[in-house]
């Protein structure tokens, strides 16, 4: 008797409570769109971001280069962060 | 300041640095308008290069080729001294295991010395101390007043228990290249041991060992060719390579130059130098065949480095370069202060 009520009262949700949920996972999907495209270029600016300070330990003119090279990666998290505002807003 | 020692970080940062360092080396061009200029243009040349700190430094106390080859020998030790200090984990202890061949080098340079009798101060002046035997050690080496002595002191060193059984009845000269072709060999063995050993870049480092060894025992093959003194192969024959010296053996009974390479080319996995193999149907001289093989050992590096980018590779490639540089501004120096005709000095360079 007790599942019956209970399955009763979950197919009675009403629009507020769907709209809060949708609300939810569109914010969720947007933490992750941010987080993980974070992590991305966290991995990816690991690798240039030896490179570039190697490269600047043997010439420093290189600098101002590598270091314009090592933020392209943060276009994957800037993408993740265009998605985000899409879902959000 | 807390030191990044895990991960491919401390690789890609020591491996990018050598090639910064490798892109710093004298291109050819600068070596064809070298053979034009003389020992002084030359040694203000090199100045203006990553050699001015040596030359400035060494400038009061010597001049002309002394003070070029005294720099040069200087520079090449502080660049490797430095390489093993920026080389991280695994590498800095292969890095350590290659350089040990400078260790050999400067062990036979003092003995000689010593049995020829010269200065101290002369037999510092063609060290190199690049590898495990720093500058002191080496001093106290140099100090020591007999051959035996020399020995002693290398106790607890990778060295010491061939050399002492050697040399059990005393230091002769007539035993020095035996002792040279045993340490070469034991170095070989222990590199070889070193890299099977499981150690992170081993593979790595055994497929250098193995063109190493290769391009060894074929200029050995080449030379005892052209030598045809009687001796027997397998005193300088080295195992490990694609070629085993009983091969080796069987090889140099082989009199006609192309029967000789037709049965070496197919021993050989290494394309160049398969294709350089080639080549050498034709007639050369030792020397030309000896540049040629270098060319083709450093080529075949650079391709190992590339195809592992954050390897051992990169490191043993650039010190290589390094040392040809060396070897090539030295063999200019000295052509030069030789009156050597330009034609004759780009014979001995390595371009």
């Amino acid at each position: 008797m007790a599942d019956a009520a209970t399955a009763v009262a979950a197919t009675e949700m009403t629009v507020e409570m769907i709209k809060a949920s949708q609300l939810g996972m569109k914010a969720l999907g947007a933490g992750l769109a941010v987080g993980l495209t974070g992590i991305a270029t966290g991995i990816a600016e690991m690798a240039i971001g030896s490179a570039a300070v190697g490269a600047t330990a043997e010439n420093k003119d290189v600098f101002g280069l590598v270091l314009l090279l090592t933020v392209i990666p943060e276009t994957i998290v800037i993408f993740g962060l265009v998605v985000s505002l899409l879902l959000l807003f | 300041m807390t030191e990044v020692k895990a991960g491919p970080v401390p690789y890609i940062y020591v491996c990018t640095r050598m090639r910064v360092r490798k892109s710093k080396l004298i291109p050819r061009e600068e070596y064809l308008r070298m053979l034009n200029m003389g020992l002084s243009e030359i040694t203000r040349f090199v100045e203006e290069t990553q050699y001015k700190k040596e030359i400035d430094e060494l400038a009061t106390a010597f001049h002309g080729i002394d003070l070029i080859e005294i720099a040069l020998s200087w520079n090449l030790a502080k660049e490797y001294q430095n390489i093993q200090k920026i080389t991280p984990g695994t590498l800095k202890d292969l890095t350590r295991a290659y350089l040990r061949r400078w260790d050999i080098q400067n062990i036979l340079t003092i003995i000689r010395g010593k049995l020829h009798g010269e200065r101290p101060g002369k037999i510092k002046e063609v060290l190199v101390p690049a590898g495990e035997l720093d500058k002191a050690f080496l001093d106290r080496m140099i100090e020591e007043p007999s051959p035996e002595r020399i020995i002693e002191s290398l106790k607890g060193k990778a060295e010491y228990p061939l050399l002492s059984r050697l040399f059990e009845g005393g230091v002769r000269e007539e035993l020095l290249p035996k002792a040279e072709n045993e340490l070469y060999k034991q170095f070989y063995a222990d590199l070889i041991e070193m890299a099977r050993s499981g150690i992170k870049g081993g593979r790595q480092f055994l497929d250098y060992l193995t063109l190493d060894i290769d391009i060894t025992n074929i200029r050995n093959m080449f030379r005892f060719r052209a030598d045809q003194s009687g001796d027997d192969i397998m005193n300088v024959a080295i195992p490990g390579g694609t070629i085993s010296p009983q091969m080796m053996q069987r090889l140099l009974q082989i009199k006609d130059r192309n029967e000789f390479i037709d049965a070496l080319v197919p021993l050989i996995k290494t394309r160049v130098l398969r294709e350089l193999l080639e080549t050498l149907r034709e007639e050369k001289s030792i020397r030309e065949i000896e540049i040629d093989l270098i060319k083709v050992q450093i080529a075949e590096m650079e391709t190992m480095s590339k195809l592992h980018p954050f390897s051992i590779h990169p490191i043993l490639a650039y010190l290589e370069m390094k040392k040809y540089e060396i070897f090539n501004l030295r063999a200019l120096a000295r052509g030069k202060e030789s009156n050597l005709s330009p034609d004759r000095i780009r014979g001995y360079l390595v371009i």
